[in-house]
Parts: C-alpha cells; sequence; structure tokens
C-alpha cells in the first residue's frame, strides 16, 4: 500500500462569478502529498482556500483542472469513504435528534449493524464526553458539545484518514486541550490527520508537517522543526573569565562579557552544549538558559505579510 | 440501501416535526371531521356526493400544500445548513441521497394520507350509514398524485432556489390539472390553427398529467361511467410510478453534477 494518504496534482478550483464578479481560483496549482500516519497542518489566512481544497478531496465540489487522491483511489468516491472522516467547519446537523440519535444515524450510512452500532454510539459518546446530554436534542447543545459530536462522528467508522476543518474554533481552553489531546491519541493509533486550523499553537505542538496557503498558492510546506528553524538560545552565565569569550565566540553566536557576566545569544543548531561546556570548565557558573524559539505564528505572518504568493 | 433508508428515516422524522406541516394536516382533519354536519345541506344521493367530494377536496388540498411546502427545501435546506457535507463524506452515493429525501418525502405523505383517510372514513361512515370502497380508490389516487407532484419539486429542487420552486412546481401542477382538459377544448375546436394546437399537444404528453388523478368526477358524476375502474386505477399509478422515475433519473443526474 502507498504510504501517500492524500495527494493533489496541479489542483485548480474556480469559482466562475456567474452574474456578479469575476472568476476566482480559491485554489491555483496545487501540489500536495499527505503522508500515512502523520499530522498534517494546513494552514492560511481566510479565503485561502482551505476548506475549497477539503471539499475537492471529499468529492463535494470538483475540481476545475488537476487532480486529486485520497487513499490512492480518485477524490469522491464514496466507495472511499469508508476509511475517510471529515469534521466541517462550524458543522451543524439534524438538530432535533438527540446526540445518540445523530451517531446512530451517521453509523447507518456506514451500514454499520446492531448490536455493533448501539455498541459504538455509546463508546463514543463516552469518549467525548456526552454521555450525559445523549439523550438531549442538540438543538440544546453548546458549541463546543456541537463540536465533540461533529468529532463522534469522524470516528464511528474507525477512520484511517480523518479530514479535519477547524476543529477547535469556538472551544474554551479546557475543551482545546481534550481535543488536543484525542488527536495526540488518534496519532498514536497510527491515523492520518488533515487539519485545517487557525490556532496555531495548537498545530505547533500537533502537527508534523504543515503547508500555508495564500490566495489559493502555497507559500510554504515544510516540517514544523526546519520551518521554525533559525530561532536562538539564550545563555546566562556569571565569573566567566575573559579568556573563554573568544572560543565561544568562534562558535557563531552574539557574545558580550562585562564584568564576569556572560551573554551569549546562540543559534539553536546544537552549539548551545559546546557554549555551556566551555563556560563550565572555564570555572563560569551558569545562570540560565533560554531558549528563543520562533513560533509558528511567527512564520504565519512573515509568510503572509512578505507577500508571498509565487 | 442501508444509507438510503437511514437518509429516508432522518427526512421523515424531520418532515413531521415541521410545525407548517403539521399545522396544515391537522387542520385538515379538523374539516373532515367536522364535514358530515353539512349533511343537511343536501338530500339523499346529494348528501352522499357533497361530503365525499367535500372530503376529497380537503386531502387533495392538504396533500398538495404538504408535498410543495415540504419538498422545496428538502436539498437547498441541507445544503445551506451545510448538513449534507457530513453525509456526502460517508459512504454515500449522490443517487443514494436523492432516492432517501424522494422516500422520506413520500412516507411522509403516506402517513398524512393514513390519517387524513382514516378520519376520512370514520366521517363518512358516520355521516352515510355506509362504507365506500371508492374512498380507498380516491386516497389512493391522490395519494399517489402528491408523490408525483412531491417528485417534481424535487426534481426543481435539484437546480432552484426554494422560492422559485414554489412558483415552477405550482405552475406544473395547475397546468397538469388543466391541460388535458384544455386540449379536448382547443381539438373540438376547428378554428384553432395547428399553430396553437401543436404546443398545447406537446406540453401535454410532456408536463405530468395530474388530472387522471382527480377522481372526484366520476363520483359526482355516476352517470360518467368508467368501463373498467380496477384497470383505470392500475394504469394511473403505473402512470405515476414511471414519471416518478423518470423525474428521479433526471433529479440524480443533476445533483450529481451540483457543487456545494
Ligand atoms: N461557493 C463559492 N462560490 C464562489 N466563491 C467561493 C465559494 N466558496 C468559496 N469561495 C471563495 O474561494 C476562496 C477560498 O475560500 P475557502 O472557503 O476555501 O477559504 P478558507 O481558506 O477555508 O478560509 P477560512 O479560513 O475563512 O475558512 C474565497 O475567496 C471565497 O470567497
Ligand atoms: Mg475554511
Amino acid at each position: 500500500m502507498s504510504d501517500i494518504a492524500i495527494k493533489t496534482v496541479n489542483l485548480t478550483k474556480r469559482y466562475s462569478g456567474l452574474w456578479s464578479k469575476q472568476p476566482v481560483d480559491a485554489v491555483k496549482n496545487l501540489n500536495l502529498e499527505v503522508h500515512r500516519g502523520e499530522i498534517f497542518g494546513f494552514l492560511g489566512p481566510n479565503g485561502a482556500g482551505k476548506t475549497t481544497t477539503i471539499k475537492v478531496l471529499l468529492g463535494i465540489i470538483y475540481p476545475t483542472e488537476g487532480e486529486a487522491y485520497v487513499l490512492g483511489q480518485p477524490a469522491g468516491d464514496p466507495k472511499n469513504h469508508y476509511k475517510i472522516s471529515y469534521l466541517p467547519e462550524n458543522p451543524y446537523f439534524y438538530d432535533y435528534m438527540t446526540g445518540r440519535e445523530i451517531l446512530t444515524f451517521y453509523a447507518k450510512l456506514f451500514g454499520i449493524g446492531e448490536p455493533e452500532r448501539s455498541k459504538r454510539v455509546n463508546e463514543l459518546l463516552d469518549r467525548v464526553g456526552l454521555s450525559r446530554a445523549a439523550d438531549q436534542p442538540l438543538r440544546t447543545y453548546s458549541k463546543g458539545m456541537q463540536q465533540r459530536i461533529g468529532l463522534a462522528q469522524c470516528l464511528i467508522n474507525d477512520p484511517e484518514l480523518l479530514i479535519l476543518d477547524e476543529p477547535t474554533a469556538g472551544l474554551d481552553p479546557i475543551a482545546h486541550i481534550d481535543i488536543r489531546d484525542m488527536i495526540l491519541d488518534l496519532r498514536n493509533q497510527g491515523k492520518t490527520l488533515f487539519i485545517s486550523s487557525h490556532q496555531l499553537s495548537d498545530v505547533e505542538r500537533v502537527c508534523d508537517r504543515v503547508a500555508i496557503l495564500n490566495r489559493g498558492v502555497m507559500v510554504q510546506l515544510g516540517r514544523i522543526e526546519e520551518l521554525l528553524a533559525g530561532g536562538h538560545v539564550e545563555v546566562i552565565a556569571d565569573k566567566v573569565p575573559d579568556n573563554a569569550v573568544e572560543p565561544i565566540r568562534q562558535l557563531g553566536g552574539k557574545v558580550s562579557l562585562h564584568d564576569g557576566r556572560l551573554i551569549v545569544e546562540q543559534p539553536d543548531n546544537g552549539s548551545v552544549d559546546r557554549v555551556i561546556d566551555i563556560v563550565r570548565a572555564a570555572g563560569g557558573h551558569i545562570i540560565s538558559v533560554k531558549p528563543y524559539r520562533r513560533t509558528l505564528e511567527d512564520l504565519f505572518v512573515e509568510t503572509i505579510q512578505g507577500g508571498k504568493t509565487a | 440501501m442501508n444509507a438510503t433508508f437511514a437518509i429516508a428515516g432522518a427526512t421523515f422524522g424531520e418532515a413531521v416535526r415541521k410545525r407548517i406541516l403539521m399545522v396544515i394536516l391537522l387542520i385538515a382533519l379538523l374539516i373532515i371531521l367536522i364535514s358530515p354536519a353539512f349533511e343537511p345541506f343536501a338530500a339523499g344521493r346529494g348528501a352522499r356526493t357533497l361530503i365525499i367530494s367535500f372530503g376529497f377536496g380537503v386531502i387533495q388540498l392538504a396533500g398538495t400544500f404538504i408535498a410543495i411546502i415540504m419538498c422545496t427545501g428538502m436539498i437547498p435546506t441541507e445544503i445551506e445548513r451545510r448538513t449534507i457535507y457530513t453525509i456526502l463524506s460517508k459512504p454515500v452515493q449522490r443517487y443514494q441521497f436523492v432516492l432517501g429525501k424522494f422516500f422520506g418525502a413520500v412516507g411522509t405523505l403516506g402517513f398524512m394520507y393514513l390519517m387524513m383517510g382514516i378520519v376520512f372514513l370514520i366521517a363518512s361512515r358516520m355521516a352515510l350509514g355506509s362504507f365506500d370502497p371508492a374512498i380507498i380508490r380516491g386516497l389512493l389516487m391522490f395519494f399517489f398524485q402528491s408523490s408525483l407532484l412531491a417528485a417534481v419539486v424535487l426534481f426543481f429542487s435539484t437546480f432552484v432556489s426554494p422560492l422559485v420552486n414554489y412558483f415552477l412546481s405550482g405552475g406544473v401542477f395547475l397546468m397538469g390539472n388543466l391541460l388535458s382538459s384544455f386540449l379536448e377544448t382547443i381539438q373540438r375546436n376547428p378554428e384553432v390553427t395547428p399553430l396553437t394546437r401543436i404546443p398545447v399537444q406537446l406540453l401535454t404528453v410532456i408536463l405530468p398529467n395530474f388530472a387522471n388523478f382527480n377522481v372526484q368526477n366520476p363520483i359526482i358524476n355516476p352517470e360518467q361511467v368508467l368501463t373498467d375502474e380496477t384497470a383505470y386505477l392500475v394504469q394511473t399509478l403505473a402512470y405515476a410510478v414511471v414519471y416518478i422515475a423518470l423525474l428521479l433519473v433526471a433529479s440524480m443526474l443533476i445533483f450529481n453534477q451540483r457543487e456545494m
């Protein structure tokens, strides 16, 4: 089996404004590969084309040009949907149904029969913490509860690939953490997750790789560590003799020493250990070691405001 | 097939919770129930005719309103509320979605007709003292008429907005009720040129013939004898089934292309 979970080849989606506007390329020439087992963050400002891409992957809309494949099959083949699941942004469900009824409904769409069906529904209600509200109609659910039902709905078929469009939007911090834990849990089970999100700190914590989309064009792609490389570590030490400065300086950092107090701004490339070794060998005393990492937010803002569009 | 029935079930569940549909049903039930009170206004066979044709009139009207109101929003609402996203991302073929919606609509109509039919039978039995099998036949005819109308509305709903749909399907229903007798009149009139006649003929053939189902006439005018009522019933219902099947296929083809 191929280790590619999602692949798009020169994918373009054009919305032609029938009466009013000019056509917009919501997604332009997108080439994407998501590997099995990874958590892939799909980022971009509002209107970047994230949801559009996801809808193409699910066959809700069709590509204007190019191709899209999901788990090795052309996107949108319902037979393939036994192995995938989708949480739309701001999900909305038949609100006259109770939590239990809606999950039962989705289980039926998969052809899951009794007694397996009730068993899974109960397990899922428990897993997303909705057991107590299970027999309340969805119209009485809060936003967070709706989101949890959405997540439960995603797990009903034990999918190989989960496509989540802003799974943590509008959730309180506790619910955030819950969902983040759930996502990590899924990763441990070997699932592939494709997540679109504006919660960059969440993405930074859970995702293996990210792509940043801007106006339909992919402007960044890579492993989080690589994209965020270029941070520095600040080392502060005391009682450092003057003769230690030169070898430290040769490691490439910014060094200042005054009255035995050393401040080093060292690039985060593994040389920090050497700095510490030298300081201690010279009889110095480490006071603090503080990483100043670039955050995904820095990268995001740089990328988008840098106006990179190609 | 599982998925189709699950969608039909959800559609039914949602429809019977729609207040406007329930209000129409309740009003219809109430009117049918009190219709025997009209008996004193007509004597003998007149009373029977009055009560039965009045009851059928109410049932047909209710069925028509229910079919149109229920089905105009059926697909557009799913798209607007985005409930359709989670459904189509499951192993559900688009044709199954359309089919499920239609079965749900027919199931709802069946439920409504059952309610109205039972009340109608009770009311007419009380008033007339006898049970008339023509009522069953009539109910069946009107149920199929409403189901055909539901298929028309569903078909339009795959590509027009609910508001436009009200006018389109309302127009088709009216034309389908009137065209065949209009055509007859035209054909009997030698002064009508083919230029006028042929388009009318064409429309009569293309649009669903809703007039076939209007069984009131033979009941109101028993003089106008149908040679074989059962054959007529079977033929008309078969017409409905074939026409519905064509509409569903067309709906599926359009819905397949649709983006959401
Ligand atoms: N049905 C549609 N018809 C016309 N244009 C559309 C349609 N859907 C989306 N667009 C346009 O396509 C572009 C991309 O929209 P999309 O919803 O994919 O953005 P997004 O990245 O998901 O944004 P957000 O973060 O706000 O959810 C936008 O310019 C939007 O206006
Ligand atoms: Mg979006």
